[in-house]
């Protein structure tokens, strides 16, 4: 169960978060949600896809990971086998918690960065949060930057795909995919760019798309899935090295 | 003197601007983009008046690719018009009147229906299940108010068929707007003083309150009861029904909701009274009650009593409501295409609302003229012809299908239902059709036409739940046949688990699309 509380620098003085992260339980999963300030440097390695917030139904980039759920291609014996961890998985155990709702006058809610004690991330050797007078350490300004590019990242994510959406330069993509092994599978819920589409928009919306930084983004997407090959690469050599060579 | 030349028909007039005036001004503006002088051109004229107060109304599957077609998005019609998704009826108390009588029809077919008839198997070995049950997974999802979709559902499909109940109230307005702002149809509040005629008996213009002079090529009627053109005008015989269908009175009433998150029904639920029926339909803000009844079999005032009986059963019985009452009066016209002249809407006729008919005969008529449309005036005779022997059909197999829900009935608490068996009420056709459905379960081939208003699914619902017995011979069925049927029968029952468990409430569903809306894909 998680239990999130809001961090404070007395009760959590001493709290020490171990310096090897991810851990397991964060790190078992076969997609993760990502914002667009961190496409350049998914880039280097993950495949990008759009999928559908089950909550809203709404579009979010996600970097794929795996192909069964649970599955992390990038999780190696204990160790993230990537130089650039996803900002949502990097994060943790730490989150944003609201203490008061949107005003009506349009002030943002205002946030406090809450540490989830469920998660077996505090040892003896780890970072600590807080300097002895009770100011965040390095460690925990690092976290809270994160916290905050989330939530900006969020904002900019739905004005994004929802401006993709609108201009119906969003369509679904199923990639079927034959393992080493001769196991098959077929990845489903994926959309991606609309290249016929992006080929005739308009020139004002192509435009429009520039001055948002959207078409850099769509652009980034686009040559991210070029990975997916290596993803598959990834997994082939799992499958070889688990099961023996077939005569 | 020499014929006459044959004119091209570019010229639409739609006289009203209800739902039949907006639906068919948008299947006809949407087929028809505007090409400035080139193209057809479309203008609908109205009174202005205000809008009729919504009760909710039922619609038919068909309206999702009607208003896909009109180009509005899933999430703006949901919103402005207070919509909710209906995946079928229920009705209860209709077989006996006991308190356990109640079944489905739901929207979804029974399964494997497109290709084969598994009714003989299920009624062989019903298995102590219902028809519906047996063979459809959507009655589990009624049951449980759920939804007929997720919200990642693409708009406009689902996981299981649907409607929608809508606020005619505002579903005109709403249309209207799309119309107008992007279909370019043209549109006046003004009207009609006088109707004037060529030599050939076509309208060659109306007259307006205001002075102005409306041409057209095709005049459409969509005045509603008034039946402006078709009837004043044309004098086309209207052919009542009520020695069919008795229901001729309505009492309706809004109803709020005790709490914000109450559920929000997936069926129009229709309960049986002593003298008709009560609908009871949920929109996202109300509910609408009404009871439909025989002024023959019932007072005014013993109907009224009856529906605030009906109402204080389910707490909802209070001092503030308002009761509305409404004269219905079924039947339809003799023929709908007159000269350059075609009624659409109530003006062509209408019945009383058991299973939703008249939006649904909107869409088809108005997807009809879409498609008949003349190119000049020498075709309109010919498409006339079509359109009246199509339509006259459709009636005449509604008329035939509502009245085999009372024909079915074995209640004889009151005169009303004995009334409804009485043979002499029964059209000819309808009793033809039961003695073959005695031996034989409905299937496609039973019906005539390609676009059947109630297909042979809609029978088998309405005739098994309420306990017909077909006695199929037994050399034709077969093995193969009463395997794929229990295999059937067991993926529904799965299906209707993994549905059950996976759908969102109708109301969280709505709540959400409030908030979040449909994607397109």
């Amino acid at each position: 169960m998680v239990n999130r509380v809001v961090l404070n620098n007395q009760i959590h003085r001493d709290v020490r978060i171990a310096a090897t992260r991810p851990t397991r339980e964060n790190a078992e999963v076969n997609a993760v949600s990502v914002i667009p300030r961190e496409f350049p440097r998914l880039l280097a390695h993950y495949p990008i896809f759009f999928t559908k917030n089950m909550e809203t139904g709404r579009f979010e980039p996600s970097a794929l990971l795996g192909f069964q759920p649970q599955e992390n291609l990038f999780f190696v014996d204990g160790r993230w086998d990537a130089a650039y961890v996803p900002l949502l998985i990097q994060r943790q155990p730490f989150s944003l918690i609201t203490r008061r709702a949107e005003d009506s006058d349009g002030k943002p809610p205002s946030l406090d960065v809450a540490l989830d004690l469920s998660q077996t991330v505090q040892s003896h050797d780890g970072e600590r949060l807080f300097l002895e007078d009770g100011q965040p350490t390095k460690f925990l300004q690092g976290i809270t930057s994160m916290l905050s590019a989330l939530v900006a990242g969020a904002k900019e994510t739905y004005s994004f795909t929802g401006r993709l959406a609108e201009l119906s330069l969003i369509e679904p993509v199923q990639i079927d995919i034959e393992f080493v092994n001769g196991s098959e599978t077929k990845l489903q819920g994926l959309y991606w760019i609309a290249t016929a589409a992006l080929k005739v928009l308009p020139a004002a919306q192509l435009a429009e798309l520039r001055d948002r930084e959207f078409l850099e983004w769509m652009y980034f997407q686009m040559a991210s899935v070029a990975h997916v090959s290596a993803l598959v690469l990834r997994k082939n050599r799992l499958l070889s090295g688990a099961t023996p060579a077939r005569p | 003197m020499s014929p006459a030349e044959p004119q091209p028909l570019r010229k639409i007039l739609i006289v009203g601007g209800g739902t039949a005036g907006w639906i068919t001004a948008g299947v006809l503006a949407s087929r028809y983009p505007r090409r400035g002088e080139e193209g057809v051109s479309i203008t609908l004229i109205e009174s202005r008046q205000q809008p009729p107060i919504g009760v909710g109304e039922g619609t038919w599957p068909t309206i999702r690719a009607t208003l896909k077609q009109i180009g509005v998005t899933e999430t703006d019609f949901l919103r402005e018009c207070d919509a909710s998704f209906k995946q079928g009826s229920q009705f209860v108390k209709w077989v006996d009147g006991g308190d356990a009588d109640a079944y489905y029809h739901p929207f979804t077919l029974p399964a494997g229906h497109e290709d084969r008839n598994f009714a003989p198997y299920w009624l062989e070995d019903p298995r102590g299940q219902s028809f519906a049950d047996s063979m459809c997974f959507q009655t589990d999802v009624c049951r449980h108010a759920l939804a007929p979709k997720q919200i990642t559902t693409p708009e406009f499909t689902g996981l299981a068929n649907y409607a929608y109940h809508l606020d005619a109230g505002k579903f005109g307005p709403f249309l209207q707007k799309h119309c107008v702002e992007k279909l370019g149809v043209g549109h006046r509040y003004d009207e009609i003083v006088r109707v004037e005629s060529r030599d050939t008996g076509d309208i060659s213009h109306l007259v307006t309150k205001s002075g102005e002079v409306l041409t057209a090529d095709l005049f459409i009627d969509c005045s509603g009861f008034s039946s402006l053109l078709i009837g004043k005008h044309f004098a086309v015989p209207f052919l009542p029904k009520k020695d069919v269908l008795f229901i001729d009175k309505a009492w309706a009433v809004q109803i709020p909701y005790p709490t914000d998150d109450d559920a929000i029904n997936s069926t129009t639920m229709a309960t049986a009274q002593s003298a008709g029926w009560v609908w009871d339909i949920g929109l996202t803000t109300r509910r609408g009650v009404g009871y439909v009844f025989s002024s023959g079999h019932i007072s005014d005032e013993g109907a009224l009593e009856e529906l605030k009986n009906y109402l204080g059963a389910r707490g909802n019985l209070s001092r503030e409501l308002s009761f509305r009452k409404i004269d219905i009066n079924s039947g339809y016209r003799q023929e709908f295409w007159t000269r350059n002249c075609v009624a659409v809407g109530l003006s062509a006729g209408f019945l009383e609302p058991l299973e939703a008919s008249a939006i649904v005969m909107i869409e088809l008529s108005a997807k009809s003229i879409a498609n008949l449309l003349p190119s000049c005036s020498g075709g309109m005779r010919q498409a006339a012809r079509i359109f009246n022997d199509t339509f006259r059909y459709r009636w005449e197999r509604i008329v035939d299908f509502l009245k085999l829900h009372y024909v079915l009935s074995r209640r004889t608490d009151s005169r009303f239902w004995i009334d409804n068996r009485a043979r002499e009420s029964i059209p000819n056709s309808l009793r033809e059709g039961l003695q073959f459905w005695g031996g034989h379960c409905p299937w496609h081939d039973d019906f005539a036409h390609r676009e059947e208003v109630f297909s042979s699914a809609s029978y088998q619902y309405i005739l098994y739940g309420m306990g017909f017995q077909t006695y199929p011979a037994p050399w034709l069925l077969n093995d193969h046949d009463r395997n794929l049927a229990r295999e059937k029968m067991s993926e529904t029952a799965q299906y209707a688990k993994l549905l059950t468990a996976s759908l969102p409430g109708n109301r969280d569903l709505l709540s959400k699309v409030r908030r979040y809306g449909f994607q397109k894909i």
